[in-house]
């Protein structure tokens, strides 16, 4: 469903031009969950990045599902991210003034479409938090507000979950409770592409692509594998 | 969800600073509103003014002030000339008057028309407490003062009644029927005016030959008030032919002297909406200035709003909407300050006039601040409609 074709991206100009992303290909098919990997600064997020269209490439194509949207216009890009792909960042970034309820139904909100409330309970109950569907996230635990977001990620019912390090900001029993989530997200048949420097949460992928300054080092499938 | 409730959420979470955000628009239409009720006020005053004395004019004895000094030095000035006018001239100036109105509406009729009220004024003690006696055509006076209302008692008839002004009355104490001395002359109250809010309040007034007689001013009246058939009657021609035919007297149209007060009243409120325009442009730019901080300091929520869906044009919007919540908060807060202000102001500017609030202002003024508050955000709504999500998350 999602191709990319030797990515670059480079900061800077001539000598002191740095290379984020170089010459990265990667494929992403639907039901995978592939797990990117590697130290700091070698391009995790960028990448990510690259393949939702939040980032621009110096060179190189990305095509989803048959069409190019690396040089796709702001306007163009807004239908990507209203239903086929969805983000959630470590931060959260939950809008702080708005109900947890509230930032789930945001992305309707954008598309158009409102008194979705029912739905947008529905998805919240999936992910546990019907009972604080009212409260605003500086009321909420972090694993909270990270099931928020993951539930505002849901409601257009995308097809690929882009993930930036989503439990990297949690202790270990919250992180794996919110990677059960992405791993039952994943047997619904949803594609999830998920950032971290964590070797124990790259085990719940099928497949690992560890990254070391701006290039694919190596490519380990591990379906059917280590899922403790 | 709407997106105009998502920013009224947002809003009310950063109330301060939208209110912060809204003082420029705020200061402009005070400044606006106070300088158009001001100059409404003053106009208002002035045509009250006219609609009530607009078909008077005053005759009075022509008196120079002569500048006395020596050298350079002014020492002040010497009034020269005759402190009366002999009554007798008083059928002339009919004459002139009815001559006037009789041409200028081709009226036949030889029965008087306008109202010729003589009044001779002297200053004296009764009790002790300086007072204005003025001598009147009880008649004449009736039909000139048609505001007059008598409060107690009856309206001057015979010779030796008095009619009292309301705050003289109160302050010496006159009752119906009190007998009181001008210079030696005895009169009885016989009525008592009601509240005027004009210096006749403080007067007392008796029949022309009473006071005559007892100022030993026989013949003699200080000035003579005239009312012509109505407002549109040539006041000013009459004036001037008085001027031109009777000598030793000077004659003024109300209408002279509220034309040239009403074209200082203009220029003043001129300088005022022009002062209050500049200030609202200021206001303005003050608005491009918090909404641009806001923009900063929001990179990261317009972000999270582009991440998850919001085209740039939604994102303009939620600035727009904004400002038209900053407009209408300023509007609403300006009018109130604005009228607040012309209260305070407008007196002093146009010596006391009574400033009443305006209603018609009200609407107008939250579309100007609206209308201001909209145009401020168009360069703040467009850069952050700009803003890249990769970048805004970057910038943290």
């Amino acid at each position: 469903m999602l191709e990319i074709n030797n990515i670059s991206k480079a900061y800077g100009e001539g000598t002191a031009k740095v290379f984020a992303l170089n010459n990265v290909s990667l494929r992403v098919n639907e039901g995978d969950f592939i797990a990117v990997m590697g130290p700091s600064g070698s391009g995790k997020s960028t990448l990510l990045n690259i393949i939702g269209g939040l980032d621009h490439t110096s060179s190189g194509e990305v095509i989803l599902d048959g069409e190019r949207i690396d040089n796709l216009d702001e306007n163009a890009l807004v239908d990507i991210r209203r239903g086929r792909i969805a983000y959630v960042f470590q931060q959260y970034h939950l809008i702080p003034s708005l109900t947890a309820l509230e930032n789930v139904l945001l992305p309707l909100t954008f598309c158009g479409t409102d008194n979705k409330d029912q739905k947008a309970l529905g998805i919240l109950k999936r992910v546990g938090l019907e009972k604080r569907a009212e409260h605003k996230p500086s009321q909420l635990s972090g694993g909270e507000q990270q099931r928020v977001a993951i539930a505002r990620a849901l409601v257009n019912d995308p097809s690929l979950i882009l993930a930036d390090e989503p439990t990297g900001n949690m202790d270990r029993k919250t992180g794996k409770e919110i990677l059960a989530l992405f791993d039952q997200l994943n047997k619904e048949g949803r594609s999830i592409v998920m950032v971290t420097h964590d070797p124990e949460i790259a085990g719940y992928a099928k497949e690992v692509v560890v990254l070391q300054d701006g290039q694919i080092a190596d490519k380990i499938n591990q379906e059917g594998g280590n899922r403790c | 969800m709407k997106l105009y409730q998502v920013v009224i959420k947002d809003i009310m979470r950063r109330k301060k600073r939208v209110l912060y955000a809204s003082l420029g628009v705020v200061v402009g239409i005070t400044t606006i509103i106070a300088a158009l009720t001001i100059a409404l006020s003053g106009q208002a005053n002035i045509y009250g003014q006219l609609e009530k004395y607009g078909a008077n004019l005053m005759v009075m004895p022509a008196i120079s002030d002569v500048n006395v000094g020596l050298g350079g030095l002014n020492l002040g000035t010497l009034a020269v000339g005759e402190n009366y006018i002999p009554e007798d001239k008083l059928p002339e100036v009919r004459q002139i008057t009815d001559g006037k109105i009789r041409a200028a509406w081709n009226i036949k009729d030889e029965e008087p028309i306008a109202t010729i009220a003589p009044k001779l004024y002297m200053s004296t003690k009764v009790n002790g407490t300086s007072v204005i006696v003025v001598g009147v055509d009880p008649k004449e006076e009736w039909q000139l003062k048609t505001w007059w209302k008598v409060s107690q008692g009856k309206y001057l008839d015979a010779a030796d009644e008095a009619l009292v002004g309301a705050t003289a009355a109160e302050l010496m104490g006159f009752n119906i029927g009190d007998k009181i001395t001008l210079n030696g002359e005895d009169v009885t109250v016989a009525g008592i005016l009601e509240d005027t809010g004009s210096n006749d309040d403080y007067q007392v007034f008796v029949p022309m030959e009473t006071a005559q007689q007892a100022f030993d001013k026989l013949g003699l009246v200080s000035s003579i008030d005239i009312r012509a058939l109505c407002s549109a009657c040539p006041t000013t021609e009459i004036a001037a032919a008085i001027n031109g035919n009777i000598t030793g007297v000077r004659a003024v149209a109300v209408k002279q002297i509220a034309e040239t007060e009403m074209g200082m009243q203009e220029k003043v409120s001129k300088f005022l909406i022009g002062l209050a325009a500049i200030t609202l442009a200021v206001g303005c730019f003050g608005v491009v200035n918090t909404m641009t901080a806001s923009v900063h300091e929001r990179i990261k929520d317009i972000g999270i709003m582009k991440a998850v869906g919001a085209s740039r044009n939604q994102v303009m919007k939620i600035f727009f909407y904004e400002g038209i919540i900053i407009g209408v908060a300023g509007g609403l807060l300006g009018y109130v300050a604005g009228t607040l202000l012309a209260y305070i102001v407008g007196p002093l500017i146009f010596g006391g006039v009574a400033v009443t609030y305006v209603p018609q202002y009200f609407l107008p003024s939250l579309a100007l601040a609206t209308l201001i508050a909209v145009i401020a955000s168009v360069y703040p709504a467009f850069r952050a409609s700009k803003i890249r999500v990769a970048d805004s998350f970057r910038s943290l």
